[in-house]
């Protein structure tokens, strides 16, 4: 089998609109991770947005329980949740991680109790857990589109009221910032990315979105500006790789997005030896 | 006499079951300089949170130049303009990717919805002119996390005046210098609070710079034990009521030798 073979084989892949679905989800969820997973990492969060993912599959069980479409039920899960979760967080005198892991571990645990129950549904585990980017279908994509403006927005319009928080929040106080609804906002919108992408990336990889490429971002920025928007991008930038890789090596989706998230990280990681070496 | 910058009345505030902060007042007036002493765990920090509304009180009034400050810890945004506060130690994390310039810019942006990019040109402006009078413009593209102590506290000055303030609150702002790095840092705070008139309240436990350098000073210890010009508040039976005789007898003798 020649290259150029194989291009035409992806080229023709691309042309269909499962496939054209597919990356456009890539690179919105792509674009929203990275997005809010520049403010996620340096808030310390990131282990909140992955216990959003696992608590995602709770709600995914109590939906199809209740005989509901679990999409409907996921997404206002997925806010509740985390405000409940933050709440606790900030009343409790336990430690971020260790409530984070109480909440995470046993939320899995009853999201399979509760899918046992359910015969018909336990070989959607594995699509649960690891997603189905192919299956992504317009209404998701809009929503996702909305989703990522409305991120967009928000960040855009609260900046520098972000970026103060980010920094020290008694400042942000005394300068006038309502940190606390800030807040609230924030984890709202990254609970309802966490829930809007599981059905694509999956409830084990979802974190990987908010974390990977905000980390590879800081590793070469300089200014926080710039870190946002390369943040996004290399999130944006993975997913379009990520397909593109799996339609040729015959891989799955969502790992393989992952996986080159990982090499932009290595990337990142290693410039500054690179660079020291070349000088 | 102008109106004053800052008026707390009977301000109380608790910390969990315990007052922390018991009906204090004091008036801060324009271009003065007050220090807040007392031992640890005396409620200087709490204190300056309340003021700035960073921290509920249970009861009392405060008023920053002449608005009164909400329950809530509500004040206009155009008179959350006129205050600067830098907390203890300045603590952020270091691996926060943040040039001097993006530091200090954030000094001079109002709050409230408004596009990335608006007001570039000016913020730009303004950054410059601060970082100029506290002598580090050559710092402007450096990261936060590279610069020295002494380098961050001027950058921190340079937040501070990027906008024309009335209120200056430092929550022992020196903290982690050395004495040479000390005594420059006072010597650029006083030579911008002259130029400014800036209304300083800071927190200190350098009790000589105090007695060197302040107009007033707040003695706690979870209650306002007395206020004055610093020879009175000073005072070794005032000390000794905030510190213990054990303290005064030893400053005393640190100071004698």
């Amino acid at each position: 089998m020649t290259i150029e073979s194989e291009i035409t084989r992806v080229v023709e892949l691309f042309q269909l609109p499962f496939m054209q679905r597919a990356l456009m989800g890539g690179v919105l969820t792509g674009l929203m991770g990275g997005l809010l997973g520049s403010f996620t990492i340096l808030r310390q969060l990131s282990f909140f947005s992955d216990a959003l993912g696992h608590s995602a599959l709770l709600g995914i069980s109590i939906g199809l329980l209740l005989g509901l479409d679990p999409s409907w039920v996921l997404l206002p899960f997925a806010v509740v949740f985390a405000l409940v979760v933050t709440y606790f967080l900030e009343r409790t005198r336990l430690w971020t991680d260790a409530l984070l892991n109480i909440v995470y571990s046993s939320s899995l645990a009853l999201g399979i109790i509760l899918l046992s129950f359910r015969d018909e549904y336990r070989g959607g585990i594995g699509n649960l857990l690891f997603g189905d980017i192919l299956a992504i279908r317009t209404a998701d994509l809009i929503f996702s589109a909305v989703l990522l403006a409305v991120c967009t927005g928000f960040i855009g319009l609260t900046l520098r009221s972000q970026i103060l928080m980010t920094l020290n929040e008694p400042m942000a106080i005394a300068r006038g910032v309502n940190v606390s609804a800030q807040r609230t906002t924030f984890i709202v919108l990254l609970s309802l990315v966490v829930g809007i992408s599981i059905k694509a990336i999956g409830v084990l990889l979802i974190s990987a979105f908010v974390v990977i490429p905000a980390c590879a971002a800081r590793m070469v920025s300089r200014r926080f500006t710039h870190y946002i928007v390369i943040s996004a991008g290399l999130g944006a930038i993975s997913a379009v790789i990520g397909m593109l890789l799996s339609a040729l090596f015959d891989l799955p989706s969502g790992p393989s997005i992952v996986a080159v998230q990982l090499g932009t990280f290595l990337l990142a990681a290693l410039a500054p030896t690179a660079r020291a070496l070349a000088s | 006499m102008n109106d004053p910058v800052l008026v707390v009345d009977g301000l109380t505030v608790y910390r969990g079951a315990h007052p922390a902060v018991q009906d204090m007042s004091f008036v801060l007036q324009s271009g003065t300089d007050t220090a807040i002493v007392g031992p640890n765990g005396a409620g200087k920090s709490t204190l300056i949170q309340a003021v700035l509304g960073i921290l509920p009180r249970q009861s009392g009034r405060v008023s920053v130049l002449g608005h009164p400050l909400s329950a809530k810890g509500h004040l206009p945004p155009k008179v959350r303009q006129h205050i600067a506060y830098l907390p203890q130690n300045f603590l952020f994390d270091r691996r926060i990717p943040i040039t001097v310039s993006e530091l200090v810019a954030l000094g001079w942006d109002q709050v409230g919805l408004q596009l990335p990019w608006a007001g570039r040109r000016e913020r730009r402006h303004a950054a410059r002119e601060a970082l100029d009078q506290v002598e580090a413009w050559h710092l402007r593209d450096q990261m936060v996390s590279s610069l020295s102590g002494g380098e961050t506290k001027r950058v921190l000055l340079a937040y501070c005046l990027v906008r024309p303030r009335s209120l200056l609150i430092l929550d022992e702002a020196p903290a982690g210098l050395d004495v040479l790095g000390e005594s420059e840092f006072y010597k650029l705070l006083y030579r911008l609070k002259r130029e400014q008139g800036w209304a300083i309240l800071q927190i200190s436990h350098d009790l000589d710079m105090v007695r060197r350098s302040c107009d007033r000073v707040l003695c706690i210890n979870r209650k306002l034990l007395c206020q004055g010009p610093p020879e009175q508040a000073l005072a070794p039976e005032q000390l000794a009521l905030a510190y213990g005789s054990e303290f005064v007898r030893y400053h005393h003798t640190c100071h004698d030798h």
